[in-house]
């Protein structure tokens, strides 16, 4: 008895985490490693049927849109949340909220706003043509710019939050220290505030890049399917087709190529931050 | 002179620059939002052009019985699998209060890493390796795993921050464990759950791509049947639909904010 009491008092019995861990390791880690069983397929075939151009092209894609719209959201989404961090100074946690409550609400209601808006005959067909710029309605969907403005608009948000986070908590008398030592703003810029934002940026990269390179519905929706992305291949091969020997593959293959990328941005982007802060880049001395 | 005009632009622009920038911001994000509600009331079913104030779309929302439906899905495999996710997540936070490293923890960012298309082929694999039939099952496991994913670390956050004496001091005072447990930690745990609730439950409602794996066609939440809406046939009834979406939604986020959940999450990313 005594020892029971102890172990109760010192820690609660390995039962209480079962339920969760079992949960877990049942759901998610054992279909992975069954998928990765049946993608192997003691054959490898589904891996070298998957080398041809088409597949390099799906993956290709993907990788392009997530790039395009992390890039596009970072320079988006720095300014915002600089300005919102550093110089808004009433109802800064309501102007945060709001901006961040957009995407909060559903994801495919988000995706319909682009769609009621793009589409023919819509608001924007009819302002374009107001203005004289285009002559009658056309198609404004289905194509890539619809699918990087519909990108950009369901992941802004993941970016601004990040890179806010990091700019309020950061140390705002470092800034005055830097300019009492005789930095310019630009120089304080690149050397004090970039540097220190620098976790939110890789956060906020990271937050975008891997649900945009996952993405199914945006591109089906607002690209038409003309393009095929990872994601939609996914669906493809595991709901139409029900070839998951090979989906799985493509799947796995998909995962790989994200490691692989964040492990090289990882450096790339320290080398980057450290050069800029450095070197003399945009003017300054040093 | 020249030079004080120059930094009275400057000035000038950097205090316009900011506020033209959030500005521009708030319209890209809020406009699409917007004119979806604003469209929703029009009267005119086919044209965009504005014909009239009109509620029809409303009532044939209400009276859709398949919308209904969904409707009720959602919010029941909300409900569960947000039950479900605080049960689990509690239960292990508790029994990893002492231990040295995280591991146990850190095998749930799995969930909020990996790609929502991964743990949906996940989901369905199992359940189709196991020939369990999809439906309401498999919605509430794929809702859960996401949100174990997050409220692992929100409860987990809370709980290593109680006072290690309280417990001890109330169990020396006579308190057994359950009553230690209600009395003591719950109350001390009570925000962090109530966050971890509210945002469970957003994510299930707004989540759309495990939904789409793991409904089945007689079993659909609210995001999948606006989805097969699109594809089918666009008339004002789905942006009434969406309306009413976004208000569930908006007002779910609002308490989720009141509670400061954001906060939380970022603190712990």
């Amino acid at each position: 008895m005594g020892v029971l009491k102890k172990i109760f008092r010192e820690d609660l019995p390995f039962v209480f985490a079962a339920p969760a861990l079992i949960w877990q390791i049942f759901f998610v880690y054992l279909p992975l490693f069954v998928l990765f069983l049946q993608s192997l397929d003691f054959r490898f075939s589904n891996y070298s049927g998957l080398l041809n151009n088409l597949f390099f092209n799906v993956i290709a894609n993907s990788f392009i849109l997530a790039f395009i719209t992390a890039t596009i959201c970072l320079f988006v989404a720095y300014p915002v949340a600089y300005f919102l961090s550093m110089k808004v100074k009433r109802f800064k946690n309501f102007l945060l909220f709001s901006l961040i409550l957009p995407s909060w609400t559903s994801f495919i209601v988000q995706v319909y706003a682009w769609i009621f808006l793009l589409q023919k005959n819509g608001p924007f067909n009819i302002i374009l043509y107001k203005l004289g710029i285009i002559s009658k309605s056309t198609h404004l969907l289905n194509n890539y710019f619809a699918i990087i403005l519909g990108m950009v608009y369901c992941y802004l948000p993941f970016m601004i939050l990040p890179i806010y986070t990091v700019l309020e908590k950061m140390d705002k008398r470092l800034i005055e220290v830097s300019a009492d030592l005789g930095a310019n703003k630009i120089q304080t810029f690149k050397k004090v505030i970039l540097p220190l934002s620098s976790t939110g940026i890789m956060a906020g990269f990271l937050l975008v890049f891997i649900p945009a390179f996952g993405e199914f519905a945006i591109p089906d929706l607002l690209g038409g399917g003309k393009k095929i992305f990872w994601g939609s291949l996914i669906v493809d091969k595991f709901l139409m087709t029900r070839e998951w020997g090979s989906g799985a593959a493509f799947a796995f293959i998909g995962i790989l190529i994200l490691l692989i990328f964040f492990t090289f941005f990882y450096f790339i982007y320290r080398f980057l931050i450290k050069f800029i802060r450095t070197k003399k880049l945009w003017g300054g001395y040093e | 002179m020249n030079k004080i005009k120059i930094t009275g632009n400057r000035n000038l622009l950097g205090k316009i620059l900011p506020t033209l920038l959030i500005i521009l911001s708030y319209l890209f994000l809020y406009l699409p939002i917007f004119i979806l509600i604003l469209f929703s009331f029009n009267e005119s079913s086919v044209s965009i052009h504005w014909t009239g104030f009109s509620l029809k779309w409303y009532l044939n929302l209400f009276n859709s019985p398949e919308i209904g439906r969904a409707l009720m899905v959602s919010l029941f495999v909300a409900f569960s699998s947000t039950i479900l996710s605080l049960f689990l997540s509690t239960s292990l936070v508790l029994a990893g209060r002492w231990w040295k490293n995280s591991f146990f923890n850190n095998i749930f960012y799995v969930n909020i890493i990996l790609p929502d298309i991964i743990l949906a082929i996940c989901i369905l694999s199992i359940f189709s390796f196991l020939k369990i039939p999809l439906g309401y099952t498999s919605l509430i496991v794929g809702h859960t795993i996401i949100g174990l994913g997050f409220a692992v670390p929100i409860i987990r956050s809370r709980f290593v921050e109680i006072d290690p004496f309280l417990t001890e001091a109330s169990l020396d005072l006579g308190a057994g464990y359950m009553q230690t447990f209600i009395k003591i930690v719950l109350p001390l745990l009570k925000p962090s759950l109530i966050a971890a609730a509210l945002l469970v439950f957003t994510l299930s409602l707004d989540d759309f791509l495990i939904a789409f794996f793991c409904s089945s066609p007689t079993v659909q939440t609210l995001s999948v049947y606006v989805y097969s809406m699109i594809k089918t046939w666009i008339d004002p009834t789905i942006n009434a639909v969406s309306t009413l979406l976004l208000v569930i939604s908006s007002l779910l986020v609002l308490l989720v904010c009141s509670f400061k959940v954001v906060d939380r999450v970022i603190s712990n990313e």
